[in-house]
């Protein structure tokens, strides 16, 4: 078994009083695995998935990085060692591909011309030609180059974990389809890390190495794709399963 | 990326407003104000050249003050050092006492309570009363014999009153009309007291109420209505000069006496309708007047004629260096407000952003100065700034601060939130967000905010006028008073046409700040 490298420790969520998004949430993220958080909205998967580099924080409880309490830990240099990937990509509309692709570079003080090389780099991983790409702005692209440059970003500075929150989630089916092809691939080749939310099911079957289900703000089930299959804990997770389309789950 | 240039366009943008202004006070100088009509202009100005002819004494001429209340807080707090009052106003409007006595009573009470109170003090008088009364198109009386008030009550009932706004307000004028007489009207109509004149003899009002050395008596053909009840107060003319101006320079005492009882109705009357509807400036009447009482001390007596019943553009060219000067004021003023308003506005509304608990409120009542009526902030102002460009600046400022604060705050609260998300997310300092993403991001709205702020400014700044600023609102003002479009448009136009410039310089700035790919 791998080294842990998020965990979160009975972890509960209230925004205000009352207004309770999680309850007792226990998980473990070992080194290297892709786990997916799904549920609906409101679920409180979003809310979890943001306490791992600090952008929420638990009501109580404990939430653990590389088996370190990320409370002691400097948010703004934890952010820019963990990857972050969002639903509608979150570029700068007013940053090129390549400012965009070398922010964390930025941040981190590089030097200008191992930025450029990095970024180079990244647009061929994600399949984006750096000449014809890197001058671009956003609205230049189409939603899977935005979406490609945003997961090119998060991988700037070679984060060992990787945050994606819905990052598929506004594509057309056939472009998600090819990114979800894509991300399957820099899966192998990168061993990151990487813990993803999402609420389509076939997703979760077909990219998760390990898949937590939440309902209601409760962590009702983790385990493999056949652990959920074989031996589902709760009835909302048979009803979850029934959704997915057929012949889909490889 | 250009965000550096961006910050430079700004600061260049505010350098460029803050143009210098003019200095302020020395030695040996009087400043002699007036109120805002021809009477009070050019009383103002036999004294400043009467001053300027008898002693070496520098004179600054703050004429054309916005009303008894900023023309009196002028001169208390020393803003200027004298100026044309009528012992009503005195007695009515600033002592507040009732509106009885006869013309010694009402001066004998202003001079000892203006002299106890604030060591003010009232000249002997010019000789002349420029008191209210009514009058009535003789087209309007239907042959009916009216020669008095009493006359007017029995058919003011289906008849329309015209009145300026001072005179349906004050205590002396129709409030206590009403009472004295028992005189009630169809309807009272608010007017400018420069068009009721032109309104009457449309027969769009049937009464009005006149000042009795009016010009413009002399050829409408109006009936003055006799007082019979003796309700007005007198309203003799005379100068009112701080005591501390007349103990520096003694002699002003004696050489503005020499004007006691130079003057009386009749002459008045034909001065100003001079002034009035011969379009003649105050300096030129002013000098023949002095030169026919031989108080010059040479016979440099010139008169000229204006020629600005030849035309716009030709009043506006022989009128063109004072113009000029106008409009270099003018932009002074706006941009010195605007630039002002910009340096503390931009900041409020980036301080704003961080508190989003108090900013609502905050900018609300930012948005009350908006309805602030611009004569009652100069009034409220005077007691602490005088007059002159600073108080002018400062009112304009206080104007142009709203659109700028909400445009830079909501600009930037709601500025691309999935791009400031994602910026924070991996791991922007909140600053480096403000700086690379929210500004840039909002900097157009910010633009907006200015462009709209500079428009109201530009167009405000007219009100300078009205407290000795000088500025385009000064021919508009005066043209109002004389009903002369001419003079109005002089100012109206130049000012239209920077309002537009500064629309189309700020609308190009603000396609500069926008950045690519937004």
């Amino acid at each position: 078994m791998n080294p842990s490298a998020l965990s979160i420790r009975d972890v509960s969520k209230e925004f205000s009083p009352g207004v309770r998004v999680l309850t007792h949430v226990d998980l473990e993220v070992v080194q290297g695995e892709t786990l997916i958080l799904i549920g609906e909205s409101g679920s409180g998967k979003t809310t979890l998935l943001r306490m791992f580099n600090g952008l929420t924080h638990p009501s109580s409880g404990e939430v653990c990085i590389h088996g370190e309490p990320i409370q002691v830990k400097d948010p703004i240099d934890l952010r820019r060692h963990v990857g972050y990937v969002q639903q509608d990509a979150g570029l700068l509309p007013h940053w090129t591909v390549e400012e965009n692709v070398g922010l964390v570079a930025l941040l981190l003080g590089w030097e200008p011309e191992r930025r450029t090389s990095r970024v180079h780099e990244l647009l061929d991983l994600v399949q984006l030609d750096p000449q014809q790409f890197r001058a671009r702005y956003p609205i230049e692209l189409s939603g899977g180059q935005r979406q490609r440059v945003a997961f090119a970003r998060a991988l700037a500075a070679d984060p060992a974990i990787v945050l994606l929150d819905e990052p598929f989630g506004a594509l057309d089916a056939i472009t998600r389809h090819e990114l979800q092809r894509q991300f399957l691939g820099l899966k192998q080749r990168l061993k990151k890390t990487m813990v993803m939310v999402t609420h389509d099911v076939d997703e979760a079957l077909r990219l998760g190495d390990r898949i937590a289900v939440l309902k209601d703000g409760h962590l009702l089930q983790t385990g493999t794709a056949t652990d959920l299959l074989n031996a589902p804990a709760h009835d909302y997770i048979v009803q979850l399963l029934r959704h997915r389309s057929h012949g889909d789950h490889s | 990326m250009t965000r550096g240039l961006h910050s430079v366009c700004l600061v260049a943008l505010v350098f460029f407003v803050l143009l210098p202004s003019p200095a302020f006070s020395q030695e040996d100088r009087i400043v002699v104000g007036s109120k805002n009509f021809m009477e009070s202009k050019l009383l103002a100005e036999i004294f400043a050249q009467l001053i300027e002819a008898r002693t070496d004494l520098a004179v600054e001429r703050r004429l054309g003050l916005a009303g008894t209340q900023v023309c009196f807080e002028a001169l208390r707090t020393g803003a200027i050092d004298l100026y044309p009052e009528y012992t009503g106003t005195g007695l009515v409007s600033i002592l507040q006492q009732p509106p009885t006595g006869d013309a010694r009573t009402a001066l004998n009470v202003v001079r000892a309570e203006f002299l106890k109170r604030w060591d003010l003090w009232w000249l002997s008088p010019l000789g002349f009363e420029n008191a209210y009364a009514l009058a009535i198109p003789r087209s309007r009386t239907d042959g009916a014999p009216l020669r008095t008030i009493s006359d007017l009550v029995k058919i003011a009932p289906s008849l329309t009153g015209g009145f300026g706004y001072e005179f349906i307000n004050r205590p002396d004028g129709l409030p206590g009309l009403e009472t004295r007489y028992g005189l009630t009207f169809q309807r009272v109509q608010a007017m400018q007291q420069s068009l009721k004149y032109q309104a009457a003899a449309a027969g769009e009002i049937d009464v009005l109420d006149v000042y009795t050395t009016d010009g413009r008596l002399a050829v409408y053909d109006f009936v003055v209505l006799e007082d019979d009840r003796q309700f007005f107060p007198p309203y003799e003319a005379s100068g009112l000069i701080r005591g501390s101006t007349l103990a520096e320079h003694p002699e002003l005492g004696s050489i503005l006496g020499l004007l006691a009882n130079a003057f009386d109705a009749g002459t008045m009357r034909q001065l100003n309708y001079r002034l009035q509807e011969g379009g003649e400036s105050p300096e030129v009447v002013a000098r023949d007047t002095l030169s026919a009482l031989h108080l010059l001390t040479g016979d440099e007596a010139v008169t000229q004629p204006v020629p600005h019943r030849d035309g716009l553009l030709a009043y506006a060219w022989s009128k063109r260096t004072t113009l000029m000067r106008r409009t270099i004021e003018h932009l002074s003023l706006a941009g010195l407000a605007l630039g002002l308003g910009i340096l503390v506005a931009v900041p409020l509304g980036l301080l704003l952003e961080r508190h989003h608990t108090v900013a609502e409120p905050v900018i609300r009542g930012i948005g009350l100065t908006q309805t602030i009526p611009s004569i009652a902030l100069l009034a409220f102002m005077i007691p602490v700034f005088g007059i002159g460009m600073l108080p002018a600046v400062i009112a304009l400022w206080i104007y142009s601060l709203f659109p700028i604060v909400r445009n830079t705050y909501s600009g930037l609260r709601d500025a691309a939130p999935q791009a400031v998300d994602a910026a924070r997310a991996l791991g922007m300092t909140e600053w480096q967000i403000l700086h690379w993403v929210r500004l840039p991001l909002a900097a157009p709205v910010i633009m907006a905010g200015v462009r709209t702020a500079g428009v109201i400014t530009v167009g405000t700044t007219t009100l300078a006028a009205f407290i000795g600023a000088g500025g385009l609102g000064v021919p508009i003002v005066a043209g109002l008073q004389m009903a002369n479009t001419t003079v109005i448009l002089s100012g109206a136009l130049p000012s239209a046409a920077l309002a537009l410039m500064i629309d189309g310089f700020l609308g190009r700035v603000e396609t500069w700040v926008r950045p690519r790919g937004v």
